[in-house]
């Protein structure tokens, strides 16, 4: 069987030209404001790394700036930018500089989401020194941004006593630590959310963006937010809510009522799935087919960015992975939660998902 | 006397079978082994298990301080049970070891270990106790 | 046969020919070759292959033949950086070898042809190669010449009103897969068991290659084949300093032209800076900016200069290059779309030289050329 040229010229790899990016024709109204298509794009999880003086751990300087150099050639331009937590490693002042100084070649207006790896060495003071509160929403083109910090832990956690301040951020670091302390978003903050979204119209389209899932999916990895059944019912009320979240360096997704979910791609590298490990239980969403398997000599196998495409309020997350096939998922206003477009369970998978 | 003979000689009688019995309680023969053998000789393992434990949480002491947990939390996906299998990254049929010093020398950007080395024999060991219960799968990609 | 084929060239590889014309006989170190069920070997087929392959008429000005930069005498390569066709106007690329073509699974640097029966339909129409406006040149030729139309009856069974490229691109194809060469001194001391056959030098760059060198992984070596190529598309860095600064430019231009119908192969082969593209230009993926198609490296002393621009002379600039992570001089910049598996490797002189005996050690017996080395004093 041979395809033919026209198919075969095509055939390489998804097609993700920006001016062929799908445009939703069906139009609802969303109260106030009625929002336009837009899109934009999401890079996260960049981990920069100091080791001395000037040398920063190479690997994910690469991993950063290869994201930076693909999201520059998208045409049109994305209305903005996400960054999604954790540009340092270990949460040094020189790890957060060198990382906005390559965030600094990306064309576009980016906003910050606070990661654990930047904040449990100051907690967050040099952060929030460089880029502003960590907490905070805006509006776009009829949505409701609302950015979280939602990484904070038990304050006896926090508060040690600890040896020094990189004991603490190596021992939250360290994500298979038996002594760990679970994520989560705190009373402070969900008063401030529910405020917040006490002005926000139920047809407005929310999209809340966080670094841990806001969902209970892998507790010995600190995939977790300890309070996201809080947080998810105050998300109840709209008729369009996404989460986007970080930190756990793979895809997922998955849908709990009216909230759909969206894990983005690491920069740096890739984590295996929870049910990887033989010795505990996860609850990775039903809904996520998960990558294959990442072949360790390509440093960049299995990490990527994100462009998303906000047509009738609901998310369509399309994945750029350098070093793997493309993946778009996308909301099914049919089927009402997100489906990947290619990869699917059980009989209907294809031959690259026959990797495990 | 005689009565004291016959008080001694079922004695007598017990005593010797009492050390036919024990047949020296002091005395393990080879294939015998106490439970406190077993109790010590699991903590000997264990003992290397940590210190796997230790060098895969960033003990290697490698310059680019990248450690094997960043990309294996828990030792998860590094497939014991499957080796020795073909490799692609080497090109050939390896074992445990020589996978593992393959990402020494590779994301971890430092050089291999014998293969008789102890901290890899340590690292092996923390690998598979984390792996534990699962079947073996030998030569599976 | 009683007919004449006008190229002598044809003559000088009948020894390959022959030799690889057992049927299904593969050489030591290389698996059997990969035959389409709808374009099946013979011997008649092939030899009609070869004359097509040899045939100058193909071209606007009756010189350029698939020969001319695919020469038999040069390990089926031009030794040239861009290859130079129709009145000696230069393309954008380095002619690739057809030696052992027949294992890729796709044809090009970018993989724009899936087979070998789609990339030979392509270079006579193309300006800056056979320079014809399109096939009819062709198919007139072999409808008309006597010895086509015997041949073409014997091979296809049919009558030259019914000769279409189909049967052009077959029968090419069919000579092409002759084309194999394994048994070289590597395969004799790796798959033979002749611990002999490398020298010292070459088996220490073995482990270099295998090892610290990081080469195995793309240019494949397996317990009991070969082939020296992975088969997939890599962004290693070469030409990326000529667009630097301009990649954004260049993508958009290319996606512009491409919508409004230019054609994709004329594209890449005359504007060098959308052959830098690479397979993006084929797939439209912006995670496959400058990525090309990792060719094999058997009988590479034969086949400088390197890389898809020809831009690097010798296997010393080679290895030098990759030692670099991805550029030849460490002023020159490195690619913000690097290939994850290109970093620099720490290669001291000593592996640097053993590491290239070894790759003179992948040089298959009776190939015609002449070595990297003696090319590069020239």
């Amino acid at each position: 069987m041979r395809m033919n040229r026209r198919q075969f010229l095509k055939a390489g790899g998804a097609l993700l030209a920006a001016g062929a990016l799908p445009v939703s024709v069906v139009e609802a109204s969303f109260g106030r404001a009625r929002p336009e298509n837009f899109t934009f794009a999401y890079i996260s999880d960049s981990h920069i790394t100091h080791l001395k003086g000037s040398e920063f751990v190479r690997n994910w300087d690469r991993g950063l700036i290869r994201a930076i150099s693909e999201c520059n050639l998208l045409t049109p331009r994305p209305d903005f930018i996400l960054y999604g937590g954790d540009l340092a490693q270990l949460g040094m002042p020189e790890e957060i500089d060198h990382a906005l100084d390559l965030m600094g070649g990306l064309r576009g207006k980016v906003h910050y989401v606070m990661g654990e790896h930047d904040y449990y060495l100051d907690l967050g003071d040099h952060w929030r020194k460089r880029l502003g509160p960590d907490h905070y929403s805006f509006d776009h083109k009829g949505v409701h941004f609302v950015v979280l910090n939602s990484i904070l832990t038990y304050d006896p956690w926090t508060h040690g006593p600890w040896d020094t301040p990189m004991a603490r951020m190596k021992a939250m670091a360290r994500l298979d630590n038996p002594k760990g302390s679970p994520f989560m978003v705190g009373a402070a903050q969900r008063q401030w959310l529910r405020q917040d979204l006490d002005r926000v119209n139920r047809r407005t389209p929310v999209v809340v963006v966080s670094h841990s899932p806001l969902q209970r999916i892998f507790k010995g990895w600190n995939f977790w937010t300890e309070d996201a059944e809080e947080i998810q019912a105050l998300l109840k009320r709209f008729k369009k809510a996404t989460v986007l979240y970080g930190h756990v360096h793979q895809i997922q997704y998955n849908q709990i009522g009216n909230i759909s979910f969206h894990a983005v791609m690491a920069t740096a590298w890739p984590w295996p799935y929870p049910s990887s490990y033989a010795q505990a239980e996860s609850h990775l969403p039903k809904l996520t087919i998960e990558m294959n398997r990442a072949d360790p000599f390509f440093e960049r196998d299995a990490t990527g960015w994100q462009l998303i495409n906000l047509h009738t309020g609901k998310v369509d997350m399309h994945y750029l992975l350098p070093e793997n096939r493309n993946r778009s998922v996308v909301f099914d206003h049919r089927l009402k939660r997100p489906i990947d477009q290619r990869y699917r369970s059980g009989a209907d998978r294809i031959p690259p998902q026959i990797h495990f | 006397m005689k009565t004291r003979l016959s008080a001694i000689a079922p004695a007598g009688l017990t005593l010797t079978l009492v050390v036919l019995i024990l047949g020296g309680a002091d005395e393990l023969r080879c294939d015998e082994f106490t439970r406190e053998d077993l109790v010590r000789w699991q903590q000997e393992y264990i003992s290397v298990v940590n210190r796997g434990d230790v060098l895969f949480h960033g003990g290697l002491g490698n310059h680019n301080t990248v450690s094997c947990d960043q990309c294996h939390p828990n030792a998860a996906n590094t497939h014991p049970e499957t080796y020795p299998k073909f490799q692609q990254q080497l090109g050939k049929v390896v074992a445990l070891g020589e996978m593992i010093n393959w990402c020494i020398m590779n994301p971890l950007e430092s050089g291999p270990l014998a293969l008789d080395d102890p901290d890899l024999i340590a690292l092996q060991a923390y690998i598979l106790h984390e792996r534990r219960g699962v079947g073996l799968a030998a030569g599976r990609h | 046969m009683g007919v004449r084929w006008s190229p002598p060239a044809g003559v000088m590889f009948v020894g390959l020919v022959a030799s690889s014309l057992a049927p299904l006989a593969a050489p030591l170190g290389l698996p059997p070759v990969p035959i389409p069920a709808d374009n099946p070997q013979t011997p008649a087929k092939i030899a009609l292959g070869e004359a097509l392959f040899n045939d100058p008429r193909f071209s606007a000005d009756g010189q350029v033949s698939c020969a001319t930069c695919h020469d038999p005498a040069k390990a089926f390569t031009d030794n040239l950086p861009v290859s130079k066709g129709f009145r000696d106007m230069t393309g954008t690329r380095n002619a690739p070898t057809v030696i052992n073509s027949a294992y890729l699974r796709t044809l090009f640097w970018d993989g724009r042809e899936p087979d070998l029966e789609g990339q030979s339909k392509q270079p006579p129409v193309n300006p800056v190669e056979g320079g014809l406006a399109d096939h009819q040149t062709i198919l007139r030729i072999m409808r008309n010449d006597p010895a086509y139309v015997k041949a073409i009856r014997e091979v296809f069974q049919v009558e030259p009103a019914a000769v279409t490229l189909k049967h052009f691109a077959q029968a090419v194809a069919s000579f092409q897969r002759t084309l194999v060469a394994g048994d070289s001194p590597f395969d004799r001391y790796f798959y033979g068991g002749d611990k002999t056959a490398m020298s010292q030098s070459a088996i220490r760059g073995l482990a270099v290659f295998t090892g610290q060198g990081r080469c195995v992984s793309c240019h494949v070596i397996e317990q009991t084949q070969a082939l020296f190529t992975d088969n997939r598309f890599h962004n290693i860095g070469v030409g990326f300093k000529h667009i630097r600064g301009k990649e954004e430019e260049i993508a958009a231009r290319f996606l512009a032209a491409k919508k409004s119908g230019a054609d994709v192969d004329v594209t890449v082969l005359t504007d060098p800076d959308a052959s830098e593209l690479g397979r993006f230009a084929v797939t439209e993926n912006l995670t496959q900016v400058g990525s090309f198609k990792t060719p094999t490296l058997r009988n590479i002393d034969l086949t400088a200069p390197y890389m898809h621009d020809g831009s690097l002379q010798t296997l010393e600039d080679v290895v030098e290059f990759y030692d670099h992570g991805g550029r030849l001089d460490l002023d020159d910049p490195l690619s913000g779309f690097l290939s994850g598996g290109i970093r620099p490797l720490g290669l001291s002189d000593e592996q640097e030289a053993d590491l290239i005996a070894f790759l003179k050690s992948l040089t298959s017996p009776n190939v015609a050329g002449t070595p990297s080395s003696a090319l590069a004093s020239q």
